[in-house]
């Protein structure tokens, strides 16, 4: 492989309090690739996540995006990065309770100055592509798990970012739900040329990635990138 | 799905723990009493052992709990600390209640003194015994001996202090000893009992025998019960609306709790009880908290002194019947306020749902509360009479009440149909209104409290305003004049001028009007009719003092005035003082025909007389800086020798530097060293009535503790949310949400409830204030009294806006999306 990866990061370390968390992580990941990052629980997966996406800031190495050292950036800029360039699935979806579903899903254009009606027409249109439009009025409490996680893959497209972070899409949900939510985001994420990072300790949701590496006891091994 | 209300099936009475086939004990879900001992037990024990969190709901619902109790413990007591002041004070006074006209062993010359020391207020009993057993003054072991005092504690500190320098010169006396606790008022009272061999029959306050006036009977007048009760109500409406909202926090990790219990078996009417037990442990502790913490208060009531109160422990003792309401009600509250939020609540075992699309509610019972209230206010209009001292008070609280609870629980509907109309604006708007949408009711019913402290505030605020004129009394003093005035004995007029002089040296003293003070008799027989001589004053100083007293055209050295009062302030009529005050007129410099009791001329002696000159000239009068009027005849120090007057007496009025410190105190020192029994005043342009003022001091005393539970509620409401939210507060950020559009969401999530709040406020408080005016007939004074509880309401938005930032930002850490 010789293009230049779009995220990567090298020797990253991390530890919460005495117990590491990350050790000497390196990682690599191309425009519209999609990689899933998979390891028993505690091993760090969840941690290389939120390194690369920038919502934690390792305590050593480095990690490039696009060009820039997002470790060298400040936290309103990274902050920044987050609303524009990246986009995030939680296990749990992580949706805001008082909001309506299609309020959620505009919720990140907003955020970015996004008036209001556009932000929520381009919501209704991501809503109807992971075939929940007609939940738009409801609030996350009055619907499915599988529901809300697809209501929160379509959050996570709606600002086309490049690269979609994926944490453990499918922990909650039944084998034929997390089936079709990994399909939908898979699909989606292909079409609009973003890449993904997916979290996962299930081999057939991984089966959906281009590309697996393991993380244990807070090392990633990761060939591609080694070579 | 089993919806509330709905009665269990047989198969939801298997309790949890059960492993065998279902035993023939009667239905779980049953109302008996062992049921429900059974049920709050256990939910008491899930309060307790429910793990970390668990423990932590219990401590905060305990800790809420606990605070109201000792406010509302606090609050009751402040009637009866009030009333044992005044019994104090009784206890302690002279009894005057028996003539005693000539010295016995036992009796005893006094002379009440009260002094300030900058802004504190020392009062002092001057005493000489007349015989060789005179009753030991209360609270001292001794009588002391001459030169000496006793002192309080808090007066023997700030003798013994730096501070308290100034004030050792003015009490000349040796401390002999300590007032114990049945000669003082309260345990922060500057106090000194002295035996001043100076006292005799003409400087006392009076001869006594022993202390203690009865204790005071005498009610409070009408107006002023009528405020206590009204204050009553006020402050502790909003300490059972803070128990309310207290035993619901952490209502999210119980809510897990009680879907585990459903699983293994309980019915729904089981899960609500363990529900209300788990709130009864937290209420339960809070009430043993409260006890403790107003115990502990109680000891420490002497370290505090706000507004001038100071009591000791032993006189903060609670209404009974408030302490025994608080001991009953709070657990039940707690108990019945579970059950009454869970009838919304649908607890399923697979997790609890929570009516998706609220109640609509009802606004008819809201109304039919208030116009209760107000229906049994409106009869009693004009039944209260300013001067009287009945007053139905039953009705008045319980229509006070009535209107109070009212507006309270019509703010969860003003909240609800106002956000429902909010829709458009930034994020942060969206995400506050969009939750006060979906639950709008723990908000209001944190505010509420507010809603009740502030239609309160108003409504005594109004009340405040229109009694103004009746309790405060203008003084007439004119303190732009002169700050401070002073009369002395003087046995000379030389000693008064040297008064006078000693004072206009005194540090901090810019100007001085001082007067050397005695009277003219008109000589000659008595006529028809008459008892005395006819009498008048003289006052003998320059120009510019004599300005002071009466109106002058102009003025030099050697000029003489006659001045009129015209009758005013009930002084006698012109044509009484020109009997003998007239230009060109003699008069005697003393009195031709004395008192029996008082020192009589020799036989034979002349009577000195001196003539008014031809040329003096008649004058108005003016108020002096005391704002009295006086008459008689002002002199120029060359018009008149002033040796030659009787008995003269020094007069002073006296202007400060204000860039001196202290000022003040050197003036009163100069007054004590030229003659302790001299009179100082500062002088005040108003001056408030003493039991106004007491019940005005306790109702600030309880209505900012009051603000600072409301302020307390709020912020642990607040801070309760957003602990619960720690993993979408740190999603939101992982999403890129901006720290500042979360803040201005919780500023929103404050600010709406509360100006909502606020408006309830205002005009249901403008609204009761009329209603209580009407009461007593009296018309509003002023309509803006609100502004100044508007402006403590957004202060305290401010405040629980800024307090919660900091659990904000921390919970907003990625620390959140952690799973492991």
């Amino acid at each position: 492989m010789t293009s230049t990866p779009l995220l990567g990061a090298t020797g990253l370390d991390k530890a919460y309090g005495p117990t590491p968390a990350l050790v000497g992580a390196s990682f690599s990941l191309r425009a519209g690739e999609v990689v899933a990052v998979m390891g028993p629980s505690g091993s760090g997966k969840s941690t290389l996540l939120h390194c690369l996406a920038g919502i934690v800031r390792p305590d050593a190495g480095t990690i490039t995006y696009d060009g820039r050292e997002l470790t060298a950036l400040s936290d309103t800029a990274r902050s920044a990065l987050r609303r524009t360039d990246f986009g995030f699935v939680f296990q749990f979806g992580q949706l805001v309770p008082e909001l309506t579903c299609v309020e959620n899903v505009a919720l990140p254009l907003r955020l970015n100055g996004e008036k209001r009606k556009a932000a929520e027409a381009r919501a209704v249109e991501w809503m109807a592509r992971l075939e929940v439009e007609d939940i738009a009025a409801k609030r996350p409490g009055e619907i499915s798990g599988g529901q809300g996680q697809r209501v929160a893959v379509a959050r996570a497209l709606v600002t086309a970012p490049r690269v979609i972070f994926a944490d453990e899409p499918t922990g909650a949900l039944d084998s034929l739900n997390g089936e079709r939510v990994m399909r939908l985001l898979t699909d989606a994420s292909r079409d609009t040329g973003a890449a993904v990072v997916l979290v996962t300790h299930e081999a057939r949701v991984a089966a959906y990635s281009d590309r697996e590496i393991v993380v244990r006891d807070g090392a990633v091994r990761d060939a591609e990138w080694a070579a | 799905m089993t919806l509330p209300g709905e009665t269990s099936r047989p198969s939801d009475t298997r309790r949890p723990g059960d492993t065998g086939p279902a035993r023939d004990r009667g239905p779980a879900g049953g109302t008996s009493l062992a049921a429900w001992a059974r049920d709050l037990a256990l939910g008491a024990r899930f309060a307790v052992t429910g793990g970390r969190s668990g423990l932590l709901r219990t401590l905060l619902t305990a800790t809420g709990v606990g605070f109201g109790v000792a406010l509302l413990l606090v609050a009751s007591s402040l009637p009866n600390m009030l009333f044992q002041r005044e019994v104090r004070e009784s206890v302690r006074a002279v009894d005057g209640s028996e003539q005693v006209t000539s010295p016995r062993p036992d009796s005893f010359l006094h002379l009440g003194r009260t002094t300030v020391y900058r802004d504190d207020v020392i009062s002092g009993l001057l005493l000489r015994p007349e015989g060789d057993a005179p009753p030991v003054p209360p609270g001292a072991s001794a009588f002391p001996a001459v030169g000496e005092m006793l002192v309080s504690p808090a007066l023997r500190e700030l003798l013994d202090s730096p501070e308290g320098a100034l004030l050792r010169e003015r009490l000349p006396y040796q401390v002999a000893g300590t007032i114990g606790q049945a000669g003082l008022i309260g345990p922060a009272e500057l106090r000194y009992v002295a035996h001043a061999d100076f006292l005799d029959t003409e400087n006392l306050d009076g001869r006594g025998t022993r202390y203690g006036w009865s204790v005071p009977e005498e009610p409070l007048n009408a107006f002023l019960l009528l405020l206590v009760v009204v204050a009553c109500v006020v402050l502790l409406l909003p300490v059972l609306v803070f128990v309310a909202t207290a035993v619901r926090f952490g209502g999210e990790q119980r809510d897990r709790r009680l879907a585990a219990l459903r699983l293994v078996g309980a019915d729904i009417a089981m899960t609500r009880r363990v529900a209300a037990g788990e709130s009864l442990a937290g209420a339960l502790l809070g009430l043993l908290t409260g006890l403790g913490l107003f115990a502990v208060a109680r000891q420490f009531a002497g370290a505090f002194t706000i507004w001038d109160v100071n009591a000791y422990p032993s006189d903060v003792v609670p209404m009974p019947v408030l302490a025994a309401l608080a001991l009953v009600a709070v657990p039940v509250a707690s108990v019945v306020v579970t059950l009454f939020a869970l009838r919304g609540v649908a607890i399923e075992p697979l997790g609890v749902v929570r009516t998706s699309t609220p109640r609509r509610r009802r606004l008819w019972w809201r109304l039919l509360l208030l116009a209760a209230g107000v229906a049994l206010l409106v009869p009693l209009m004009g039944e209260v009479q300013v001067t009287g001292t009945s007053i139905d008070t039953v009705g008045v609280a319980a229509g006070t009440t009535l209107v109070l609870i009212g507006l309270t629980t019509l703010l969860p509907w003003l909240v609800e149909a106002c956000v429902k109309r909010l829709n458009t604006g930034p994020v942060s708007w969206q995400l506050a209104v969009r939750r006060l949408q979906l639950s709008s009711g723990t908000a209001a019913r944190a505010v509420s409290g507010i809603v009740v402290a502030a239609t309160g505030a108003i409504a005594l605020q109004m009340l405040f305003q229109a009694m103004e004129n009746d309790f405060t009394q203008l003084t007439g003093e004119d303190s732009s004049r002169a700050q401070i005035a002073i009369g002395a004995d003087a046995g000379t007029a030389a000693e008064a001028r040297g008064m006078i002089d000693r004072f206009e040296r005194t540090k901090g003293v810019s100007g001085v009007i001082g007067i050397v003070e005695s009277h003219v008799w008109r000589p000659g027989p008595l006529k028809e009719g008459e008892e005395f001589a006819p009498r008048a004053s003289i006052r003998v100083g320059d120009c510019a003092s004599l300005g002071e007293f009466a109106t002058l055209p102009s003025c030099v050295d050697g000029d003489v005035f006659v001045f009129l009062a015209h009758g005013a302030q009930g002084n006698p009529d012109d044509s009484w003082v020109t009997r003998t005050a007239r230009p060109g007129a003699t008069v005697a410099l003393r009195d031709p025909y004395p008192h029996p009791s008082e020192p009589q001329r020799p036989e034979g002696a002349p009577l000195p007389q001196w003539r008014i000159p031809a040329t003096a000239r008649v004058v108005d009068s003016r108020p002096d800086p005391t704002g009295m009027y006086e008459y008689g005849i002002l002199a120029t120090p060359s018009a008149i020798d002033a040796a030659r007057l009787d008995e003269p007496d020094a007069q002073a009025m006296v202007r400060l530097d204000p860039a001196v410190p202290d000022a003040a105190d050197h003036v009163r020192n100069t007054a004590e060293a030229i003659d302790p029994t001299s009179w100082v005043r500062t002088l005040k342009d108003t001056e408030r009535d003493a039991a106004y003022s007491s019940v005005r001091t306790g109702i600030l005393v309880g209505s900012t503790l009051t603000m600072l539970l409301v302020a307390a509620s709020l912020l642990v409401t607040t801070l309760e949310q957003l602990r619960e939210r720690k993993r979408l507060l740190s999603s939101l950020v992982a999403l890129g949400t901006r720290r500042s559009t979360l803040s201005w969401s919780v500023l929103w999530q404050t600010a709406v409830p509360i100006v909502l709040g606020l408006v309830l406020a205002v005009a249901g408080g403008l609204g009761l204030g009329v209603v209580l005016l009407n009461l007593g007939g009296q018309p509003v004074a002023d309509w803006w009294t609100f502004l100044p509880v508007v402006g403590i309401g957004l202060a305290l938005i401010a405040a629980v806006t800024l307090l919660s930032m900091p659990a904000l930002w921390r919970l907003m850490r990625a620390d959140g999306l952690r799973t492991e």
